[in-house]
């Protein structure tokens, strides 16, 4: 019943403890509550004045005032768990997405890592609060009631312990056929949302199409027979709901009948007859209650699932061996090297020997393993197997802080973060001076575009901000790169890919001459970039194929069939 | 917030049927089980005097027959409101869907930011909840307030005025001020949320920048310091959920007690009267389940004023055309004259004095740098916008003329295609309702899918959802391509359909498109000079007219800037 994973949580014993404790003191304040209001009613039933009745009254307000305390503060003490869990853990798991870097969040997707992140760790604060008190409710209350009434009346104590194994099994049958559906019913929901969400992303295909107008009696329709749907599965998947009001209302009555006929053949008197009365629905109410949020607390059990999945995965180890900054002579030799991912092997080649400032093209169809060598340059993904070595150093990966600290890595789109122009390019050195600033600014030629912004290099660029093009997300991430002196190891993967000839070509003319003094490593579809290359790696199904210097590369038969796919019909 | 409203007070008012039933249901569910207790402690007393059983068996009846009543209702409750509220909700689908259609060129551009249609299509969802969680729980704790002091009257209508006193304080006040309290959170909660949700996402989308930035310090509060604020601020809220669960008890304690001393003064003249005693006492404590949900119920009011809000703020756009006229059934000849476009009168020209003629069959590349226009020229010829001077006509008419038919006339392959969680089938058959399976197939093999479809289990009725995984860029432009085979409309016009893909994919499809619309009119976007020796005539876009004019070949051999973006894309410079 209790989730395993509760128990991995920080403080969890000592906080069952304590609500163990208070769902004790409070089990005894509902007897209480029951036994005093039995008296009342019992005192004025033998027509007893008022003021024999203050005794029993004042006893059960104090009863019901410290029985609702009681609640309060286990609400306080589990809620107090729960937040502290559930912020431990999101701290945790970011800590851990950094850690494992951008490979996790590539094998994740983005989306749906900020969406744990956010919305999944209310779910899980959610469920912690929730299932505690249920489990602790269900396992303690009723049966400090159930002895109580069994010494007031045997046949009304047998009663409600039969019940409940009765409710339990009808619940579990009813239950789970009726969760089965319900599960269903919230995939279909699910879908029906998402062609509802499809529906209205697709309305302007849908208007080209001229079929946006019929389209809404789609929506309509769709929505109905998904209604016709539920309501199927509703009538069966309240059933258990149905059967646990049913048989507990049920017990509750036919207590009252059994007490009925003790009370008028003279086996007992009133008041543990109105007492059992009274404590009968207490006894159930755990009960009902731990059925309710049925999905709520799934929704946050699955979440914590999801994120401890991610704590499993183990860190990366981080390299440590020192390693002198990158200079015209310094070598960077890859050996028998193999990267798996997603258990998969992705890219195998024997060797690849980088030096110092050479311009190094990588070429090959989509898919071929371009960027999953970008990745492991980066330092964001560990080989497998094979063997590395910096200027001497041998290491496992490039997962080394003094190599990182000398890298830029431009993607396709570069992220451009929520905040202004000059914070975005100030991102690798917070502390840069304003003069500093506009000196990468005006290398990376975006000083003319900044002058037509009437708020300059302060423009708030990002979510939220000013929309830019994919030319200048390109410039600004240059820039961002120019600013850190240190930072001579360029590694772009298809940088311009989006962008439109003319637009690239301005920028290739700006980075050409910054390419100087830096080593570029450079993946791309684009022909014309293989002219400022001296050295040119073409992968292939997961392999280098070739490599060499271009101009020998030339004379290969095999690459210029290759060189001849990828210009395409351009007849030159 | 409920001022002008027209998503929620008009749906109240369908199915009016349903709605009623379940209000009436949901009443007697409260009094089912208030009466299951006022029976039993009058069957209790009742038998304390040890009377003969004929004189309890009413009762004992009607103590079954109200334990068996209360889960009926409230089984029967439940399935009519959800009944009722998911017709509403079928309503509200459509009516959402209709006003943002009348955008429809224009509404992933409108509505775009923080994926605006999602949260629309959850604003629905919310307000499914508004009337589960809040409206009926209200109405019914209402009702049964009303019931109980009306029954309570009829014996003493001085306490009955007492109890309504007592129960409008649960129905009314607490959840007032706990919907008062609650909206001041939510407000600090909204902006919160915004900022956790921009924090979370620029750590996590720039990860790789942070990683070799080594800020791991900064990468961490950035994610998390709106997080935990917004987690702290709904602590806060949930603290006084509890505080205000505690004092809402508080009141209801009164009820018991009150009920305990009017009893013990006014029903034990008699025996017979002392029997009612149990009763009186012991029919209060079921309603406290229905005042309970009030204040939580009314306290989620606020979290709904959102999705109210951007409901209400809808509104269908209307568009001033001309009469229309049907589609002509050929077409000679697209014309624009002197085309000038602007936004609005503040910005700047973005097209001035355009001039162009496409003759029927002819296939035109239209270059240009990003952010100049070509979109806007091409949402122009299609009709979605107005040009602020000048006219786009097709054979002489104005294009505006023919909104109403305009599929028949245009078809669109864009960047993005958009293709829809259905059928592989049903997404082609789109182009053309009529369309029989073999026609879909034709269409298929035409664009070169139809051995991958092939191999599809269930073919073309394989859903997206399943083949999707495997279709790349290239495949789902081929598929809105065979789309558009079946619309038979005779002026294609492609933007950028290629951008993105790598060049030989790209190739691949450029062959394909221009072989399947040979005899079609073709208007293209392209961002680079990749498959142009394919038209007939290539249009340089800048400064908002039409710079270079002329074929291919033309331009290779007399425009030096020609030659050169040529030579760049062919790999040469």
């Amino acid at each position: 019943m209790l989730d395993k994973q509760l128990f991995a949580l920080s403080g969890i014993r000592q906080t069952l403890t304590v609500l163990a404790g208070l769902t004790l003191g409070q089990a005894f304040v509902i007897l209480g509550q029951g036994y005093f209001l039995a008296q009342a009613i019992v005192l004025s039933w033998q027509r007893q004045p008022l003021s024999h009745l203050t005794g029993a009254i004042i006893g059960f307000a104090l009863c019901f005032l410290a029985r609702q305390g009681f609640n309060w503060l286990k609400s306080r003490v589990a809620d107090r768990f729960a937040s502290r869990n559930s912020q431990d853990l999101q701290q945790q798991l970011l800590q851990h997405t950094f850690l494992l870097g951008p490979s996790l969040v590539a094998q994740q997707g983005t989306g749906n890592l900020v969406t744990m992140a956010l919305d999944g760790m209310p779910e899980v604060q959610n469920y912690l609060q929730l299932i505690l008190n249920k489990i602790l409710n269900l396992s303690i209350v009723p049966w400090v009631l159930l002895i109580y009434v069994f010494f007031e009346n045997l046949t009304a104590g047998i009663t409600l312990l039969l019940m409940f194994p009765v409710i339990i099994l009808f619940m579990v049958i009813l239950g789970l056929a009726a969760q089965k559906k319900s599960d269903e019913q919230y995939a279909g929901f699910q879908a029906m949302s998402n062609h509802f969400i499809d529906s209205l992303r697709g309305l302007k295909t849908l208007q080209l199409l001229g079929m946006s107008r019929k389209y809404a009696d789609n929506v309509y329709q769709v929505s109905e027979d998904y209604r016709k749907q539920t309501m199927s599965v509703l009538t069966i998947a309240m059933l258990s709901g149905f059967a646990l009001d049913f048989f507990t209302t049920l017990s509750i009555a036919v207590v009252a009948v059994f007490l009925g006929l003790d009370l008028m053949n003279g086996v007992m008197p009133l008041f543990p007859a109105m007492v059992t009365l009274i404590l009968a629905p207490e006894y159930f109410t755990p009960l009902r209650e731990f059925g309710s949020d049925y999905h709520a607390t799934l929704d946050g059990k699955n979440a914590l699932t999801a994120v401890n999945e991610i704590l499993a995965q183990p860190v990366p180890e981080q390299q440590t061996e020192p390693l002198t900054p990158w200079q015209a002579d310094s070598q960077l030799e890859l050996h028998k090297v193999a990267v798996d991912y997603d258990n998969k092997r992705h890219l195998e080649f024997d060797d690849l020997t980088v030096r110092g400032y050479q311009k190094i093209a990588l070429i090959g169809p989509s898919g071929a393993g371009k960027s999953t060598l970008l990745n492991v340059l980066g330092g964001f993904l560990d080989p497998a197997a094979g063997s590395l070595n910096v200027d001497g150093v041998a290491l496992t990966s490039l997962r080394h802080e003094d190599w990182q600290s000398q890298l830029s890595y431009i993607p396709q789109s570069p992220y451009i973060f929520a905040a202004s122009v000059a914070d975005n390019i100030r991102f690798y050195q917070p502390q840069a001076t304003a003069a500093e600033v506009d000196a990468a600014v005006a290398t990376a030629g975006l000083t003319s575009w900044l002058e037509t912004l009437p708020d300059g290099l302060q423009t708030r660029i990002g979510e939220g901000g000013r929309g830019i093009s994919g030319g200048q997300a390109q410039r600004i991430a240059l820039a961002r790169t120019l600013l850190d002196t240190q930072r001579r190891i360029w590694l772009f993967d298809e940088p311009t890919a989006h962008l439109d000839i003319e637009t690239e070509a301005a920028l290739k003319e700006t980075m050409l001459p910054l390419f100087a003094n830096r080593l570029v490593i450079f993946a791309t579809h684009r022909l014309h970039w293989l002219n400022q290359m001296d050295w040119v790696v073409v992968i292939d199904d997961g392999k280098i194929v070739m490599q060499g210097k271009p101009a020998d590369l030339a004379q290969d038969e095999q690459y210029q069939q290759l060189i001849t796919k990828l210009r395409g019909d351009f007849d030159v | 917030m409920f001022k002008h409203d027209q998503w929620v007070r008009p749906d109240l008012k369908r199915y009016r049927g349903l709605l009623v039933w379940s209000l009436i249901l949901g009443v007697l569910t409260f009094v089912c089980a208030g009466a299951l207790m006022f029976t039993s402690g009058f069957l209790i007393d009742k038998s304390a005097t040890k009377p003969l059983f004929a004189a309890i068996y009413v009762v004992v009846v009607l103590t079954r027959g109200f334990g068996i009543g209360r889960p009926v209702f409230q089984y029967v409750e439940r399935l009519t409101s959800h009944n009722w509220v998911l017709r509403v909700t079928s309503h509200m689908r459509k009516k959402l869907y209709t006003v943002l259609e009348t955008d429809a060129p224009f509404v992933q551009e409108h509505h775009q930011t923080g994926d605006i249609l999602n949260l629309l299509a959850d604003d629905i969802g919310h307000l499914q909840n508004l009337y589960l969680r809040t409206v009926f729980p209200t109405v019914v704790a209402g009702l049964v307030s009303i019931v109980a002091t009306l029954l309570l009257g009829w014996f003493d209508w001085k306490f009955a005025l007492w109890i309504l006193l007592l129960l409008i304080a649960q129905v009314v006040l607490l959840p007032w001020w706990s919907f008062l309290m609650k909206r001041r959170q939510q407000r600090q909660q909204k902006q919160l949320s915004n900022a956790a949700y921009v924090g979370m996402t620029d750590a996590v989308l720039g990860l790789s920048d942070w990683v070799i930035g080594q800020r791991e310090q900064a990468f961490l509060t950035t994610a998390t310091q709106s997080a935990q604020a917004l987690a702290a601020s709904k602590q806060k809220s949930r603290r006084f959920g509890f505080s205000r669960d505690f004092w809402l008890q508080v009141v209801f304690l009164l009820l018991p007690l009150s009920l305990l001393v009017w009893t013990n003064l006014y029903w034990t003249g008699s025996q017979t009267l002392a029997n009612w005693v149990g009763a009186f006492v012991l029919v209060v404590f079921p309603l406290n389940q229905a005042f309970n949900g009030v204040s939580q119920g009314v306290s989620e009011l606020p979290g709904y004023e959102d999705s109210i809000q951007h409901l209400n703020s809808l509104s269908p756009v209307v568009r001033q055309l001309p009469v229309q006229l049907p589609a002509p059934t050929t077409i000679d000849q697209l014309r624009l004259e002197n085309v000038h476009f602007q936004y609005d009168a503040n910005s700047e020209l973005l097209l001035n004095g355009i001039n162009l003629t496409l003759e029927s069959g002819a296939k035109i590349a239209l270059l240009g740098p990003s952010g100049m226009g070509k979109t806007t020229l091409l949402q122009l010829i299609l009709g979605d916008l107005t040009p602020t001077s000048g006219q786009v006509a097709l054979n002489g008419t104005d294009v505006l003329a023919y909104q109403e038919h305009r599929a028949q006339i245009f078809a669109v392959l864009d960047q993005k295609p958009f293709l829809f969680q259905t059928s592989i089938a049903n997404n082609v058959r789109l182009g053309n309702e009529d369309a029989t399976d073999d026609e879909i197939l034709a269409a298929l093999d035409a664009v070169q899918l139809g051995s991958l479809i092939a191999r599809l289990p269930q073919g073309i009725n394989t859903p997206m959802a399943e083949a999707g995984f495997g279709f790349s860029g290239g495949e789902q432009q081929r598929l809105a391509l065979a789309r558009i085979m079946l619309q038979q409309a005779p002026i294609v016009l492609l933007d950028e359909p290629t951008v993105g893909l790598d060049p030989q994919t790209e190739q691949a499809l450029i062959e394909t498109i221009f072989e399947v619309l040979a005899d079609r009119t073709v208007l293209w976007i392209t961002h680079h000079l990749q498959g142009v020796q394919h038209v007939d005539g290539v249009i340089f876009l800048e400064d908002g007219q039409l710079a270079m004019d002329g074929t291919p070949a033309a331009l290779y051999a007399e425009n030096g800037r020609y030659r050169h973006l040529y030579a760049l894309d062919a790999g040469q410079e």
